[in-house]
């Protein structure tokens, strides 16, 4: 049995010295649980699991899933879940100098010594952050180097829905709510663990499960342009799904962060899925069918959350929370059962269509947070394409109500890039935020309008796998930037505030979303030359990524500004993600004609 | 018979610790956790009227972040009565052991804001040389002090500078180094910061091969007709 290595404190204090926001790396929040690994007979009986974010401490704690897994995990008996962040930039170079391992925050475990690691993978641009991790953990990044038992690799969330590029590193991935796949995960690797059989034996008796894809198992054959001739064996592994919700209460123990994280609130998932089928949206494919949370159930816990953290803030999160059947029930209720605190509520997915008056007053009771808006395209033809449903003139009600009941901080995201997309879209989208001004000039009080904030955000449209535009040619850089910088040019200035995610970053998020599994040699290389924190503007390098696809022959149009045929086998066609490609590829026929689907909620 | 406390207020100056893990942690970090213990605790602090309320709890200057402190000190404003020892018990129940309130008092006079009214932080630490050195400790302290007194600046900062030896080991010394915050604050708008000592005493330290070790806040003073007293007792 592998002995458990643990960094001892006195180390930490010599690793933390000079390092930016050493409360990174402390552990001890409330809410943080770890069963002692000692004495080591009961640690054999424990199966340990690293539960690893691939970016820094505030991120990942604002993420509910980590919260969710964690819960899940430490409350089983048999099992153990500690956390691993990405180290920040100077952290590592302190880790790397001194020859330390990265450990675990809660028992400072070195990584290598876990049973199984968990990557939960939030965006593609954080792929080179796990090859830093787990060589900082010692562990050798590729799978079939690995030949011990343990450490187990594997890696799920959104962004490995299409898990060729990450095949190579990955012993494993979990495709798919994570909640009850994971104990039967680990139910596994305790048998394994206390038994003599190899490696190959447990990943054969998980790949019985939902959701589990072994890369192992699968082999790709490739025409001469590139492009996949076939995969064997045929059989698709179908996504992991939590029929009920309600079978697992919310968090309302969260871990609470010392230090301040990006959310910095108490988070509640009231619905999972989204019916809206937007034909952009990854999301609202992959989290379907949608389930939602017994209302009565959720304010009782939601209440207990409150009161057990001590936030202030309460977010009601979905990918459409305003979609919530009961939502003005909920709020309602939980507003008058804690009155006395000062609290405040956040959706932060609202829709327009569905904003009314009785849902403003509600959530204005707290503190004046900003709302946010997804109008996603300026132009009528542009929200039929992709099938945004929502008419202009309902924009504009919807904003009006929202600064007449005293908003004056509003967020609103546009999509630039879209298929079909021409002059007229873009230009549209500047008179629609000239819309919004005039109209908060309107229904500002002149006290008020000085105040007055728009916030615009801009973001090149990135086909991804399992969306009706899954086969589109990624527009290329050079129109990207002409089309941002008509925007920004003929926009007014006064209010708005404007911002737009590097057009070159969008094209290698779309090449490693789309790519196959020789992406994965791309990946390792960007690692090597010093890429991480790619999704951080500060970090990304585009010259890097450019000359790795060269060096393994590859050509990032071939993932990017190339359409994809209708009938090409496509690298995440090995995922059955519950909708059928003859569904997407029908969506996709309608949007070439301008049909607008009907809402289907 | 209706409690008469339920409908008062209570304004209490408590004082805790951070030390362990929960020195690395930094002001802004503190009151965060300090007001949400308090709100796990169901004290509900007072917030102030108008546009945009503040909860009425302020704190003792902030100590420099991986600097263990024994002496912060917030001053709260809560709605309802409360006994001392009870809150101490209750807020201490939500909070780690890492950081505890060790002192609670109501405050019955009218006082000035702990920023303003906190002169002096007593900073302990130990000096500690490779080998036998205590008389280059001594030689040290004489330099120093002569230093000090006929040419810088800071020695306006230093009130008081106090060697002691640590028992076990003659080749530690304790050090005691008071910065006196209400002069420095004038000269410069600025706090007396630990950081300055170090660039203060960097190059002595240099010279005598010493390193500081085990840094502690130890207390903080304010001035009472030109005597010193901990804050718990001027309220
Ligand atoms: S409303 Fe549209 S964009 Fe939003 S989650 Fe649903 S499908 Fe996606």
């Amino acid at each position: 049995m592998n002995k458990i290595k643990k960094l001892d404190f006195d180390l930490l204090e010599k690793l933390l010295k000079d390092i930016e926001k050493p409360g990174r790396y402390i552990n001890n929040e409330v809410g943080a649980r770890s069963k002692s690994p000692e004495p080591a007979s009961d640690f054999y009986n424990l199966i340990s699991m690293a539960l690893v974010f691939p970016d820094i401490y505030e991120v990942g704690m604002s993420n509910l899933g980590l919260q969710i897994l964690y819960d899940i995990v430490n409350k089983h008996r048999d099992f153990t879940v500690e956390r691993v962040f990405s180290p920040w930039i100077d952290f590592e170079e302190k880790l790397r100098e001194q020859n330390v391992k990265i450990f675990s925050l809660e028992n400072r475990i070195f990584l290598d010594c876990f049973d199984l690691i968990g990557f939960t993978v939030q965006h593609e641009l954080l792929y080179t952050n796990i090859l830093n991790i787990l060589d900082l953990g010692g562990i050798n990044i590729n799978s079939r180097h690995r030949r011990d038992k343990f450490p187990l690799v594997c890696a799920g969330g959104p962004a490995i829905v299409n898990p060729q590029p990450l095949s190579r590193f990955m012993d494993f991935f979990v495709v798919g709510d994570g909640e009850e796949v994971i104990i039967s995960i680990l139910e596994r690797v305790k048998i394994y663990k206390c038994s003599s059989k190899d490696k190959e034996w447990f990943l054969k008796e998980i790949s019985r499960l939902d959701g589990i894809y072994i890369p192992g198992f699968y082999k790709f054959h490739y025409f001469l342009d590139g492009s996949i001739e076939s995969i064997k064996p045929g059989r698709k592994v179908r996504k992991a799904i939590v029929e009920d919700l309600n079978k697992f209460e919310i968090v309302q123990n969260p871990i609470i962060p010392n230090i301040k994280p990006v959310h910095d609130r108490f988070a509640v998932e009231i619905m999972r899925g989204c019916g809206r089928g937007c034909r952009f949206c990854q999301a609202g494919i992959i989290y379907r069918p949608v389930r939602k949370r017994e209302v009565e159930s959720l304010i009782r816990q939601s209440a207990a959350g409150i009161k057990n953290t001590g936030y202030d803030e309460i977010s009601f999160l979905s990918l459409s929370s305003s979609d919530y059947s009961e939502i003005e029930h909920l709020l309602d209720k939980i507003t008058s059962s804690l009155k006395s605190k000062r609290l405040s509520i956040s959706l932060p997915s609202m829709r327009l269509d569905s904003f009314n008056l009785n849902l403003a007053e509600l959530i204005q009771s707290g503190r004046k947070t900003g709302l946010t808006f997804a109008p996603e395209a300026g132009s009528q033809r542009m929200r039929d394409i992709i099938n945004k449903n929502i008419k202009e003139n309902e924009i504009i009600d919807c904003i009006k109500v929202a600064f007449s009941r005293g908003w004056e901080k509003i967020k609103l995201y546009f999509m630039i890039g879209l298929p079909f997309e021409n002059d007229e879209d873009i230009s549209q989208i500047v008179e629609l935020i000239e819309k919004v001004i005039m109209t908060a000039e309107d229904g500002l009080s002149r006290k008020k309008l000085p105040r007055l904030k728009i916030n615009i955000s801009i973001n090149a449209f990135c086909p991804k796998p399992f969306t009706p535009f899954q086969w589109v040619a990624q527009d290329n850089t050079a129109s990207l930037d002409s089309k941002f910088n008509y925007i920004l040019k003929n926009v007014p200035k006064r209010y708005i505030n404007i911002s737009w995610t590097d057009s070159r970053k969008s094209i290698i998020e779309c090449a490693l979303s789309r790519g196959n599994e020789l992406v994965g040699e791309v990946i390792e290389g960007a690692w090597k030359s010093g890429a991480r924190f790619d999704n951080w503007t500060d970090f990304f390098k585009f010259h890097v990524w450019e000359k790795e696809f060269r060096k393994a022959g590859l050509d990032i149009s071939f993932f990017t500004t190339r359409g994809f045929a209708d009938d090409e086998i496509l690298p995440w066609d090995v995922i059955d993600i519950g909708v059928s490609k003859k569904f997407l590829l029908r969506e996709y026929d309608r949007s070439k004609r301008y049909l607008r689907d009907q809402d289907k909620i | 018979m209706i409690d008469q406390k339920d409908t008062c207020e209570t304004r209490i100056r408590f004082k805790f610790y951070k030390k362990d893990e929960f020195k690395y942690l930094s002001h802004l970090d503190i009151i965060r956790i300090i007001v949400r213990a308090l709100s796990r605790a169901e004290l509900e602090i007072k917030y102030s009227r108008g546009y945009n309320p503040k909860p009425k709890i302020n704190f003792s200057p902030p100590t420099p972040l991986g600097i263990v402190s024994l002496a912060e000190y917030a001053d709260v404003l809560l709605d309802g009565g409360i006994e001392e020892n009870e809150f101490k018990k209750k807020v201490n129940l939500k909070l780690k052991p890492q950081m505890q309130i060790t002192e609670a008092k109501k405050i019955m006079i009218k006082t000035d804001s702990l920023m303003n009214d906190i002169a002096i932080s007593l900073y302990g630490f130990k000096l500690c040389t490779p080998s036998s050195g205590k008389n280059l400790l001594e030689e040290f302290y004489a330099d120093i002090e002569g230093d000090l007194r006929a040419k810088s600046d800071f020695s306006r900062s230093i009130f008081d500078l106090k060697i002691i030896s640590d028992k076990e080991n003659s080749d530690i010394i304790l050090l005691k180094l008071s910065g006196y915050a209400k002069i420095f604050k004038e000269e410069n708008n600025e706090f007396f910061k630990f950081n300055n000592f170090y660039i203060f005493f960097g190059d002595w330290l240099k010279k005598y091969r010493i390193n500081i070790e085990s840094v502690e806040k130890e207390e903080l003073f304010v001035v009472r007709e030109n005597a010193l007293k901990t804050p718990m007792e001027v309220i």
